[in-house]
C-alpha cells in the first residue's frame, strides 16, 4: 500500500513537472499556479484595473473558484469565515487603490483575532508608483500595522517565493493576515517556476512551536498543589486545531477542573460540559467571573488577558498563581503578570502536561476540591442569565434560546455582528464543537457576520449557517445579500431588531445620564421587503407565539432568509462588569445600583 | 559607559529590505514606546543584513514587551539588549561647525586637544570639528565649545557593541 502511495506521489510530481517546468510564466499565471500549489480552492474578490491580468488567468482555469463579493471588506470577512470554519488559509483578491483600502478593516479584524488570510492586491505599474497615479494607494504602508507581514513585489522572479512565504507566514505560529501587493507590469512579465518544493528552503519563517520548558515540572506541581483551580481558555485552542481540543478535553476530564472560555474560545471544549462555568469577562456569567476572582490557580490556555476579560487589571484574580500557555511570547506579562509561562503550540504543550500528570500519577480526588465545587454551585444558583419572560413581547434572550433549542440537533454554524445580540448569542447558544462560532472578538467589527456566514456556507454547502445580527449591524454589509443570491447560499440572518444600537444605548444609559445621542435608528428598511427585493425570503415575528414556527420555517426554506425578530426595545445585556471594575463587582440586572459601580477612572475606558 | 538602569540599548539584526525601518519605528510609535536615539546601516552586504541600534527606556515589563514585539517582526533575525550584557561600548559621533575668530582660536584648539577632537575643515570663517565619544562626553564637549560660537551641530545615534563574542552566535 505504501509503495502504491509512493508511486502515486512520484507520478504526481511528474505531472507537476510537465505542467509547469520548462515553461515561461507571466506573473499573473504564476499567481494562479502558486495558489493551486497552496491547495487553494476558493478565493473571494472584486476585479479592477490593476488586477485584470490575474482575473484573465482566473477565467482560463477550473481549479480555483472565485466568489464575487459586493464590497472588498466583505471579501476579507468572507475569507475569515471560510478560514475559521475550516482551518485553512482564506484568500482574497482585490484591485489597487480603493479596492485595497477597503480591505483594511477586514485585515485589522483578522489581525486582532489571529486568522490566517492572504490578501493579494493589484498595484499601479512599478514605474508609476509614487506618482499619485489613478487608483494608487500605498497599501503596504497603510496595512503595515494591521497585517502580520506584507510584501510589495518589485521583481517577477521573486513572485513565487513571496506568495509561498505569504502562506507560510499567515498560517504558521500565531496566524494572521498577510498582504501581497503586485504591480500590474509585474503581472505581465515572464519568468520560470519550478514548483513549491524548490522554494521550501527560502521559507525562512519558522516560529518555535515547542521549546524546552524548564518550568513545566513546576507548573505540574502547581496543578497538583492547588485546591481552587480554574482553566481560562481562549481562541488559541481553536487555532491550534482539533488535536488541541482533544488534549484540552483530556486535561479537563482527568483533573475535573472547572473551566471558562473567552468569546473567541467558545466551542474549544463543549459548552454543555458539566464543568463549564460559562463565558467570562464583561458580559460573562457570575460564576465564571467569581471563580476567576477567587481561584488559587489560574491556567490561561491560548488567551491573552484582554481588557474585556480582566476588567480592572490591578484587582484581577488577586490571590491566584498563574500559568500562561501561548504560542506568542509577546502575550506573556503584557497586561497581567504570571508566575509561569510555557511557550509553544498548545496541542504539544497540553499533551506534554497530560503525559506528565499521568507519569507522576497525580490524583485528583473529589474531596480535595469539594469546598471549591460547593462554592461554584452556590454561585451557579444565582442563575445570572435568567430574564423576565413575557407573553406579549419577544425577549431577545428568549429568541436566542429558542433558536438554540430548535437548531441544536442540526449542528449549525453561527456568526454574529457586534453588539448586544452578539453577547446574547455568546451567552445562550450551545457550542459543542470548535470552528462553529465565528464572531469579531478583538476588533469588534459591525458588519462582520453576514459576509463571514457567506464564507462559512461556501466551505460547508449543506450545513445550516445562521448570522445572529442586530438591525444596525446588518445594514453595514447588507449589499452581500446580492452575493448570497448569486451563489445560492442559503444563509439565515436572524435579526434581533430593537430599533436601537443597543450596546451604545446601554452605555449611554449607564454612563451618560440616559442621553441617547444618535443611538436610535429612525428610518429602518422593511427587512421582509428588503429580503424579497434581493430575491431572498423575508420573515417577521412580533409575538412570542409566532417565534417557534417561524424559526422552523426559516430552517426549512432552502434559500437565504432574513428573519426580522421584533424584540423588547428596552432590554439590556446582563450580567455586566462595568468598565474599571473587578470581577466581583458585577451588575446582575437592571435593578442593580450603577451609581457606585462606575468610577471616574472607568468613565474614560471603552 | 555608565549604566542607567532605565535606558536600554537594543541592537537588532534585520534583513536589509525596503520598509524594514518603517516596521521597527512604526512598532515603537504605534505602541507608544519611546525612541531616544536610532542608528541604522547595512553591516553584511552578502547576507543583506542591517544592524539597528535603538536606545529606549521603560520599566522591565515594557522593555520585555518591546523585545517580544520586535522579535515578532518577520525581517527581524534576532536582537540583543546590550545593557543586559556584562560590559559594552557605546559611541556617538558629532560634527560641529564653529566660528573661526582670531580671539577664540586658541581656546578652540585647546578644547579640541583636550577632548581628542579632529578638525575636518579649516576655512577663513568656520571650523568643522568632529568628535567620537560616549553621549555624556559629547554633551560635555558641546557645553565647553559653546562660548566659541556654534553655527550648527549634527549628531549621530548611538552605535554599540558588547565585549566578548559569546552573544554573537545567537544574535545572527
Amino acid at each position: 500500500m505504501q509503495k502504491l502511495f509512493f508511486i502515486l506521489d512520484v507520478y504526481d510530481e511528474y505531472l507537476v513537472y510537465f505542467r509547469i517546468m520548462r515553461k515561461f510564466f507571466t506573473g499573473a499565471e504564476l499567481v494562479i499556479e502558486c495558489l493551486i500549489q497552496e491547495n487553494v480552492k476558493v478565493i473571494f474578490g472584486y476585479p479592477g484595473g490593476a488586477v485584470l491580468p490575474i482575473y484573465d488567468e482566473l477565467f482560463k482555469q477550473n481549479s480555483i473558484r472565485h466568489i464575487l463579493v459586493r464590497h472588498e471588506q466583505a471579501a476579507v470577512h468572507a475569507a475569515e469565515g471560510y478560514s475559521r470554519s475550516t482551518g485553512k488559509t482564506g484568500v482574497v483578491l482585490v484591485t489597487s487603490g480603493p479596492g485595497a483600502t477597503n480591505t483594511v478593516t477586514g485585515l485589522a479584524d483578522a489581525m486582532m483575532d489571529s486568522i490566517p488570510i492572504v490578501c493579494i492586491s493589484g498595484q499601479v505599474p512599478t514605474h508609476m508608483i509614487g506618482n499619485d497615479a489613478f487608483q494608487e494607494a500605498d497599501i503596504v504602508g497603510i496595512t503595515r500595522p494591521c497585517t502580520k507581514h506584507n510584501f510589495l513585489i518589485k521583481d517577477v522572479k521573486k513572485l513565487p517565493e513571496v506568495i509561498h512565504s505569504g502562506f507560510n507566514i499567515a498560517s504558521k505560529g500565531r496566524p494572521g493576515p498577510v498582504l501581497i501587493d503586485i504591480p500590474k507590469d509585474i503581472q505581465t512579465f515572464k519568468t520560470r517556476y519550478n514548483g513549491k518544493k524548490s522554494l521550501l528552503k527560502k521559507l525562512t519563517y519558522k516560529p518555535k512551536v515547542l521549546k524546552n520548558h524548564d518550568h513545566i515540572d513546576e507548573a505540574v506541581k502547581m496543578i497538583s498543589d492547588s485546591v481552587r483551580p480554574m482553566l481560562y481558555i481562549g481562541g488559541g485552542i481553536i487555532n491550534s486545531g482539533e488535536k488541541a481540543s482533544k488534549e484540552l478535553l483530556n486535561l479537563i476530564e482527568k483533573t475535573g477542573f472547572p473551566f471558562t472560555q473567552t468569546l473567541m474560545g467558545l466551542g474549544a471544549a463543549p459548552t454543555s460540559h458539566p464543568n463549564f462555568l460559562g463565558m467570562l469577562g464583561m458580559h460573562g456569567t457570575f460564576e465564571a467571573n467569581q471563580a476567576m476572582h477567587k481561584c488559587d490557580l489560574l491556567i490561561c490556555i491560548g488567551a491573552r488577558f484582554d481588557d474585556r476579560i480582566t476588567g480592572k487589571v490591578s484587582g484581577f484574580s488577586p490571590n491566584s498563581k498563574k500559568i500562561h500557555i501561548d504560542i506568542d511570547p509577546s502575550s506573556f506579562n503584557k497586561s497581567v503578570n504570571v508566575d509561569i509561562t510555557l511557550q509553544g503550540d498548545l496541542k504539544l504543550v497540553l499533551s506534554k502536561i497530560n503525559k506528565l500528570l499521568l507519569q507522576k500519577k497525580i490524583k485528583f480526588s473529589s474531596e480535595k476540591y469539594s469546598d471549591w465545587f460547593k462554592l461554584l454551585s452556590k454561585w451557579k444558583k444565582k442563575d445570572c442569565l435568567k430574564f423576565k419572560k413575557s407573553e406579549k413581547i419577544i425577549k431577545p434572550q428568549h429568541a436566542i434560546k429558542r433558536l438554540d433549542e430548535l437548531t441544536k440537533h442540526l449542528n449549525p454554524f453561527f456568526t454574529t455582528e457586534v453588539g448586544q445580540h452578539q453577547m446574547w448569542a455568546a451567552q445562550y447558544l450551545t457550542f459543542n464543537k470548535p470552528r462553529h462560532w465565528m464572531t469579531s472578538g478583538g476588533l469588534g467589527t459591525m458588519g462582520y457576520g453576514l459576509p463571514a456566514a457567506m464564507g462559512v456556507q461556501i466551505a460547508h454547502r449543506n450545513a445550516l449557517v445562521i448570522d445572529v445580527a442586530g438591525e444596525a449591524s446588518i445594514l453595514m454589509n447588507i449589499q452581500e445579500m446580492s452575493t448570497l443570491i448569486q451563489y445560492r447560499l442559503p444563509v439565515k440572518i436572524f435579526i434581533l431588531n430593537n430599533h436601537y444600537m443597543g450596546m451604545v444605548r446601554q452605555w449611554q444609559e449607564l454612563l451618560h445620564g440616559n442621553r441617547l445621542s444618535e443611538s436610535y435608528m429612525d428610518s429602518l428598511p422593511d427587512f421582509v421587503k428588503l429580503a424579497e427585493s434581493f430575491g431572498a425570503v423575508g420573515l417577521r415575528a412580533k409575538k412570542p407565539s409566532d417565534l417557534d414556527d417561524m424559526i422552523k420555517e426559516m430552517i426549512r426554506v432552502k434559500r437565504p432568509v432574513i428573519f426580522d425578530v421584533w424584540v423588547d426595545q428596552k432590554e439590556n445585556c446582563f450580567p455586566m462588569i462595568p468598565s474599571g471594575s473587578t470581577h466581583d463587582q458585577m451588575l446582575l440586572g437592571p435593578d442593580d445600583k450603577v451609581d457606585d459601580a462606575i468610577s471616574e477612572d472607568g468613565m474614560v475606558l471603552v | 559607559m555608565n549604566k542607567n538602569s532605565n535606558d536600554h540599548i537594543i541592537s537588532i539584526m534585520v534583513d536589509n529590505e525596503p520598509g524594514v525601518l518603517a516596521r521597527v519605528v512604526g512598532l515603537f510609535s504605534g505602541r507608544g514606546y519611546n525612541i531616544q536615539s536610532l542608528s541604522v546601516s547595512e553591516v553584511d552586504s552578502d547576507k543583506f543584513l542591517s544592524r539597528i541600534t535603538i536606545v529606549t527606556s521603560g520599566t522591565k515589563v515594557i522593555i520585555d514587551q518591546i523585545k517580544a514585539q520586535l522579535l515578532k517582526l518577520i525581517p527581524v533575525h534576532n536582537l540583543v539588549d546590550l545593557s543586559e550584557e556584562s560590559s559594552f561600548i557605546g559611541k556617538e559621533l558629532v560634527l560641529v561647525k564653529v566660528e573661526n575668530m582670531k580671539k577664540n582660536r586658541k581656546k578652540t584648539f585647546d578644547i579640541a586637544n583636550k577632548y581628542n577632537v579632529s578638525i575636518l575643515n579649516h576655512s577663513k570663517k568656520e571650523l568643522i570639528l568632529e568628535m567620537v565619544g560616549t553621549p555624556i562626553e559629547i554633551t560635555i564637549f558641546l557645553k565647553k565649545i559653546r562660548p566659541v560660537g556654534i553655527i550648527e551641530i549634527t549628531r549621530s545615534g548611538l552605535v554599540s557593541m558588547s565585549l566578548g563574542r559569546d552573544y554573537i552566535k545567537k544574535f545572527i
